[in-house]
């Protein structure tokens, strides 16, 4: 075994340790079995807390490996990806601000116990609600089984094959269940906490090594460009389509991420919420440029890696780094686990909506009973396993094909949240219906292997027809003077 | 204008600046397929996006300090 290998086994090792004892520290500070204390941490998550825990849930597998591998093959354009990471908190402000003193008030949980309340009694609100949970679960499910792969991809590499890809999944689903079953949202806060310093320091640390090594940022684009001259090249016109696209996309899907929205919730107080979120505002600059730069800095060392292999990029330059001695090894496995935590952070994050979302929403389990935070932990385990078994099988996957479906379906929850937030006459039947065409266009383009038009995401396209269903649906239940229950004289 | 309403009117258009740097980030300004000079180290369409994305977060921090969230919902508002 390498130098990097024995120091790489043995910092997971005391990695996992740690993410143990913090379990157990979180099961103790527990206040009661209830699915407010176990989801949602008591609503009590402070400014520092809260920030790191929404950074390390924001910044997944997908940034970590699956953005230097896009970057890897598409080049300087993909500095987009910083552009869309940042849009995703700018359209925070169309929802934060009205929905979190709601949720306050009538203690929410889930996402969908806005749907529940806001189209409470109307016909088709339990569709509605029933088409949301599927789409956020089937979301939640992809987005666990690309941490999985990025799990074993990463241990795999910096252990020199020691855990093989299919044990690094094993292990790592099951320490995340043990400590997010023992002690929920309070745990994954935590470990979130201390994952995201690690992921800050570690990417840090490689970006100033590449840049050291090339000699400053000019040498550095200059051998990415004697490397791939068309690169360099401004975008074309379907290149810069996809790159607004990408904004929308990833702007406004993101949005809707149930455990994003469980952290509203989650929040102290409205305070706490709006800095957390002003300090979210500068970690594009801190974490997706970097992560780009990484992906770019390995064009001119790694030629013609493939359309799969370029997801390796990050741990084959770690592995590189480790080479020239014991103190860079040592450095290495440090980005490593920054790298496995901001990983593991998403996974647990997922894995606690999925669960509080498939109890509630899915199954109908009570809002406040004990016994429905047993059912959502062992659902959660279930959805792990499945996942597990599926991410072992199928490694022939790219991160960001992942996301971009992820993401295409997840937007045609958007007018449920956003429009219907800010719009009283915005009605359910004509929004399930729209969330079933905007779906239905996805699904299609993916059976038939169709992503974009001219650059344009088909979940775009997908949105479009179903805010035009559900806006002119809406307008024409108003124009008749058929009302929503409870919609009376204040209209 | 009262305070809170000056408030809201500050994070409304520091929210359009966000928009119009977003808009400004792609370079439609320039044609597909163009060579690009290095500029801060970096080919310049990709300098003037950066430029464009550092600018638009700290705006937008600001937006968010600007930002109301009350920890309660007014009776009016529920639904």
């Amino acid at each position: 075994m390498t130098e990097f290998g024995r120091l790489g086994m043995l910092g997971l090792a005391f990695y996992l340790f740690g993410l143990v004892a913090l379990a157990f520290v979180a099961r103790r500070a527990r206040a009661s079995d209830s699915p407010a204390d176990h989801f949602l941490a008591g609503r009590e998550l402070g400014v520092f807390v809260l920030f790191l825990t929404l950074y390390a849930t924001a910044y997944s597998g997908n940034s970590l490996l699956g953005y230097p591998g896009e970057a890897y093959r598409r080049g300087f354009s993909w500095i987009m990806a910083t552009g869309f990471m940042l849009s995703i908190i700018v359209t925070f402000h169309a929802l934060v601000p009205r929905l979190r003193p709601i949720a306050v008030r009538h203690r929410f949980v889930t996402p969908g116990d806005w749907v529940r309340y806001r189209f409470r009694g109307e016909p088709g609100g339990r569709v509605l609600l029933f088409g949301v949970s599927m789409l956020m679960a089937i979301a939640l499910a992809n987005f666990l089984f690309a941490q999985l792969k990025a799990m074993g991809e990463l241990s795999a590499e910096v252990t020199g094959g020691v855990v093989s890809y299919q044990m690094g999944i094993a292990l790592l689903a099951a320490m995340i269940l043990f400590y997010e079953t023992l002690g929920g949202m309070r745990a994954v806060a935590w470990t979130d906490a201390a994952q995201g310093i690690l992921m800050m320091v570690g990417l840090a640390a490689l970006a100033a090594w590449l840049l050291d090594e090339a000699r400053g940022l000019d040498a550095l684009s200059q051998q990415i460009l004697a490397a791939r001259p068309e690169i360099g090249r401004v975008p074309d016109t379907v290149e810069r389509t996809n790159w607004l696209s990408s904004i929308l996309l990833l702007g406004l899907a993101s949005t809707v991420y149930p455990q994003a929205i469980q952290r509203i919730y989650a929040a102290r107080d409205g305070r706490a919420l709006k800095r957390s979120f002003a300090w979210m505002s500068f970690m594009p600059l801190t974490t997706t440029l970097v992560v780009t730069l990484i992906g770019l800095a390995a064009i001119p060392r790694f030629a013609d890696l493939g359309e799969v292999a370029a997801d390796r990029v990050m741990p084959l330059l770690l592995g590189q780094w480790a080479s020239i001695g014991p103190v860079y090894a040592g450095a290495a496995v440090l980005v490593f686990l920054g790298a496995l935590a901001a990983i593991m952070s998403t996974a647990d994050s997922c894995l606690l909506s999925l669960g509080s979302s498939l109890a509630e929403d899915l199954f109908g389990r009570p809002r406040d009973a004990a016994s429905t935070t047993a059912f959502a932990k062992r659902a959660a385990g279930a959805v792990m396993i499945g996942m597990a078994v599926v991410a072992m099988a199928a490694r022939d996957v790219t991160l960001w094909g992942l996301i971009e479906l992820k993401m295409e379906l997840l937007i045609q929850c958007v007018p449920a949240f956003l429009l219907a937030i800010r719009w009283r006459g915005f009605r359910a039947t004509p929004a399930w219906i729209g969330l079933a065409v905007g779906s239905a266009v996805v699904i299609a383009g993916a059976i038939a292997g169709v992503k974009r038009i001219e650059g344009l995401h088909l979940g775009i396209i997908g949105l479009a027809c179903n805010l035009a269903i559900a806006c002119l649906g809406s307008l024409l239940l108003g124009s008749v003077g058929v009302r929503a229950p409870g919609d009376g004289a204040s209209r | 204008m009262t305070r809170g309403g000056s408030a809201r009117a500050l994070r409304g258009f520091l929210l359009a600046l966000v928009g119009v740097l977003f808009v400004l980030s792609i370079p439609w300004y320039r044609r597909g397929g163009d060579p690009a000079e290095l500029w801060l180290g970096l080919p310049d369409w990709v300098t003037v996006a950066l430029l464009c994305y550092a600018g638009a977060a700290l705006l937008n921090a600001l937006a968010w300090l600007l930002t109301e969230i009350p920890d309660d919902d007014p009776p009016e508002a529920s639904q």
